[in-house]
């Protein structure tokens, strides 16, 4: 298992398969399914033109790069030049992006076709795929389910092979989220490590672009090519290029693996039952399970809406209708209005040290909390998302799809790392691993999460 | 009744980049919206660069030469100040937590400075939004209500802008650089802080207004009420500004897209040993270390670079004779002429040898001010200008003849002196001065006719 990237960037690059054929099949593919899966939002009408393009150069002795000819999908909250950068949102329906984000132009250079924009939550406000303007996006992996999100059409458009990876982002789980509900792999990068020039921000201090992928090598590679200091940001870790597909396959072997009793609490019993498996699994390969203690775990979940909803309150001032159209609080959808109003109201001078104050102090306690038990095993694995996915239409409260992200939160408040591999299935709907590590630890997180992909 | 004045003062710094991205700072010398990109416009996506070094270290710079304590080695945030208006493309403004704090000035307490980032220029009539400005760097200077006086106030406020001046930190140009918020308060009445104003002159004409508008309150047995007012400058008054701009909440958050900026003590302390001295301490100085007056002093260091020239001919010739030159003649002619002591063309060397030849009497000071302004028209040894312009002092027999001639063609102003008006004296070291074309110098005459006319009067005759 695993393979597919693999295999396809061989035969690319050693022109089995010609890079214009890839962008075809990846084109015809959404042609066929985009109507019904809804995870693309624009296409790229220039895709076929680079893809001759980069054949051409390295038909003439040019040297290919690390993506070469790989069909990227692009969540629409990342400015690519020329494409529009929506957010899904209708207040930037019209909004074409003037300049590329920092991870565009590190994968342009790699030789990667931007194949499309992807379809998402309106800007990344959700975890279902269902608050998009441009309508809802189906799990191609559990039709009629939704596909979790906020990055569901980027990892919708994966699992349905629309495109061989895409960007994401990753909030409180935007990443992990989706791919788990279909089936696929995701990481979210340590908080600094890919740079946020020309995201559009959700929050400033958790957002992160991440890669989505159908298998762990191709996470890994995505990754690669996006990682690193940015001398073009303020917010960056001063990290050189690392190899994240080199040990890839090294196993896990004497790796030490926590678990801890607090996932169970928060987990539907049928979605524990495939992790607990998956645990077992990596026990056999030689991993060594270590119970570690997360009592305040699930506290994140209310300190992190509350921290999101002032950040994104900020963040979305510039949208004021003088210059991108219309103002948002007079087009946007609920959920979106829900934390505008409530980031606007908490960060009032009167109810400061009330809630933002105290959500930051609950964030440095889980973080601490965090750290420690990750200075006692090398990652931490567990469920990605505590219930299985809901039919799409289902009518939900708020907090019932807040309850979706209590797993996936700590790791954005922590600024650790955190990825997902399918564990199984129940009753056909993929349930997916999550393997956290600490700060910078993506190498082992990917490793662990190979060696469980490999065995299946 | 005890009045309190405090202000902030807003000012441009002089650096090359704006405070978090490389776009230029000359905003008025290039077409509008020239200067910008997705950083300083804010556009969807676009994350700060690191705050501008160059801007930090010059409002370091500016809080030690106001004596303020500089926060060192602790993590000072950039905040997120938020209001709607056309000319902020964010929604919000970044302005720094104080930098530095508790400094003193002419009396006047220091509370704390802060870096700031200017927002750009709307224009209400037209509808049009310049954004070459957004982004510039300002320096924030916070006082203590320690002035009691309009005066007061504009002469703290005339002192603070010469040390900004002095620094070379901030934009020299008068466009609108300079921004003052002043808060007034009566005893017995509320607070007002007045907006809006662009000048000295316009801070003291606002407080002189509010002191009127808030003491007839007073007296009238009405509330001086807390709030926020406007300054009208075409009609000198204030007004109170709109409620919805009073209700304004700011929520400010640290901006999380920026870390914070952390001053280390080196750093302050390089800063600190090539910063420039402060206009009030340097004038103490020159008061010790020349032997001059208060008046002169005060004269001389007005300017940085008249200071400085000062000093370098202090070294030259007689430090209290340059000094009183400084505050008449020299401060008289850069007046006239309106240039600045930085524009000043002619050399050091050129000022001493002028001034020596006027010590030495080899031209009268009359002469070496008009010497000066040719000089400083266009530079020129003023030696050889003498010569050019035949100006000589006259020999004493020149002078003598000239005496002569005024006495006998006047009578009756020798009469006049005579019976004692003094007056009739000036006048005829006016027909002497006529006579000799200027060339003599008049203390000179005067001292001579005294002399002459005081001989004719005990009946002796010339020799």
């Amino acid at each position: 298992m695993g393979e597919v990237t693999r295999e396809k960037l061989e035969s690319l690059k050693s022109g089995a398969l010609s890079i214009v054929e890839n962008v075809h099949r990846s084109l015809d593919r959404i042609e066929k399914m985009n109507r019904d899966i809804n995870a693309f939002i624009e296409i790229n009408k220039d895709a076929l033109a680079r893809a001759e393009k980069i054949e051409k150069k390295i038909k003439h002795g040019g040297k290919a790069g690390k993506l070469c000819g790989l069909t990227i999908g692009v969540k629409s909250n990342i400015n690519v030049m020329g494409l529009r950068a929506t957010c899904a949102s209708r207040t930037l329906e019209d909004y074409v992006s003037t300049y590329n984000a920092d991870v565009i132009k590190r994968i342009l250079s790699e030789d990667a076709i931007i194949i499309g924009m992807n379809n998402m939550d309106e800007f990344a406000c959700g975890s279902s795929g269902e608050t998009s303007a441009f309508g809802p996006t189906d799990n191609p992996a559990a039709l009629g389910h939704i596909p979790g999100g906020s990055s569901s059409g980027s990892a919708a458009a994966v699992a349905a092979g629309m495109c061989d990876l895409s960007l994401g982002t990753d909030t409180g789980g935007s990443i992990r989220n989706p791919a788990s509900h279909c089936g696929i792999v995701g990481l979210k990068p340590t908080y600094g490590l890919v740079p946020r020039q020309g995201l559009i921000d959700l929050a400033m201090s958790l957002d992160q672009i991440g890669p989505l992928s159908p298998d762990v090598y191709g996470a890994a590679l995505l990754l690669e090519v996006i990682a690193g200091r940015n001398e073009n940001e303020c917010i960056t870790l001063d990290v050189d290029k690392i190899s994240y597909t080199d040990g890839i396959d090294e196993g896990v072997e004497g790796v030490r693996i926590g678990t801890s009793s607090k996932f169970r609490e928060l987990t539907d019993p049928a979605v524990m039952e495939v992790i607990d498996k998956a645990i077992a699994r990596l026990e056999g390969l030689g991993a060594e399970i270590v119970e570690v203690d997360l009592p305040n775990l699930e506290k994140g979940l209310t300190s992190y809406y509350l921290i999101v909803s002032v950040e994104f309150f900020s963040a979305t001032r510039k949208f004021d209708g003088r210059k991108y159209g219309k103002r948002i609080e007079d087009v946007c959808g609920d959920e979106v209005l829900r934390r505008i109003l409530r980031g606007g109201l908490i960060s009032k001078k009167e109810y400061r040290g009330k809630y933002y104050q105290r959500a930051l102090q609950v964030r440095t306690l889980i973080r601490r909390e965090l750290m420690d038990a990750l200075k006692r095993v090398d990652v931490i694995a567990g469920p990605t998302v505590p219930k299985l996915p809901h039919r799409l239409g289902t009518k939900l409260t708020p907090m019932e799809i807040y309850a979706y992200d209590y797993l996936t939160i700590p790791a954005n408040l922590a600024g650790i790392c955190g990825g997902v591999v399918k564990a199984g299935e129940v009753k056909g709907i993929p349930v997916g691993l999550q393997i956290q590590g600490p700060m910078l630890g993506e190498k082992d997180v990917l490793r662990v999460m190979r060696a469980f992909e490999a065995s299946r | 009744m005890k009045v309190l004045i405090g202000f902030e003062v807003h000012q441009q710094l002089m650096t090359n980049q704006k405070l978090f991205c490389e776009c230029p700072t000359n905003y008025q010398d290039v077409a509008p919206n020239t200067n910008i990109c997705p950083i300083c416009t804010g556009m969807p996506g676009s994350k700060p660069l690191p705050p501008n070094e160059q801007a930090t270290n010059s409002a370091i710079e500016i809080a030690l030469m106001l004596d303020c304590k500089v926060i060192a080695n602790q993590p000072i945030f950039i905040q997120r100040k938020h209001y709607d208006y056309p000319d902020l493309p964010n929604g919000y403004q970044r302005t720094s937590l104080p930098i530095a704090k508790d400094g003193f000035l002419e009396g006047v307490r220091i509370r704390e400075v802060h870096l700031e980032e200017d927002p750009g220029q709307y224009d209400p009539t037209a509808g049009v939004v310049d954004f070459n400005r957004c982004g510039v760097p300002l320096v924030e200077i916070v006082t203590e209500p320690d002035m009691h006086s309009p005066e007061e106030a504009r002469k703290f406020l005339r002192r603070l802008v010469r040390v900004l001046e002095y620094s070379g930190k901030v934009r020299p140009e008068a466009g609108g650089a300079m921004r003052v918020d002043t808060n007034i308060s009566i005893e017995g009445g509320g607070r007002v802080e007045v907006k809006n104003i662009n000048s000295v002159k316009g801070a003291y004409r606002a407080i002189k207004f509010e002191l009127i508008r808030q003491k007839s309150k007073l007296e009238r047995g009405e509330q001086v009420i807390r709030e926020t007012r406007a300054f009208l400058e075409s009609q000198k008054i204030t007004v109170p500004m709109r409620v919805k701009e009073l209700e304004e909440d700011y929520r400010y958050i640290p901006d999380p897209d920026i870390y914070p900026i952390i001053i280390d003590q080196s750093q302050i302390e390089r800063i600190r040993a090539k910063m420039v001295e402060a206009p009030h301490i340097r004038e103490k100085r020159l008061m010790e270390q020349y032997g001059i007056g208060m008046e002169s002093a005060s004269v001389i260091a007005s300017e940085r670079e008249l200071a400085d020239l000062f000093e370098a001919v202090a070294s030259e010739v007689d430090p209290k004779f340059a000094a009183t030159w400084f505050r008449t003649k020299l401060k008289k002619v850069l007046n006239y002429m309106k240039i600045r002591a930085a524009e000043i063309k002619f050399t050091k060397m050129q000022l001493v040898d002028l001034l020596k030849m006027i010590t030495n009497k080899e031209i009268t000071p009359e002469q070496g001010e008009i010497v000066l302004r040719i000089m400083a028209k266009k530079p020129e040894d003023p030696r050889k200008l003498i010569s050019r312009l035949k100006i000589v002092p006259l020999s004493e027999k020149e002078i003598e003849s000239a005496i002569n001639e005024a006495i006998n063609e006047n009578k009756k102003a020798v009469e006049d002196y005579l019976k004692g008006r003094e007056e009739a004296l000036n006048f005829l070291a006016g027909n002497v001065m006529k006579i000799t074309g200027g060339k003599a110098d008049p203390r000179e005459i005067i001292k001579k006719l005294r002399k002459r006319l005081d001989l004719i009067q005990r009946g002796e005759s010339p020799k």
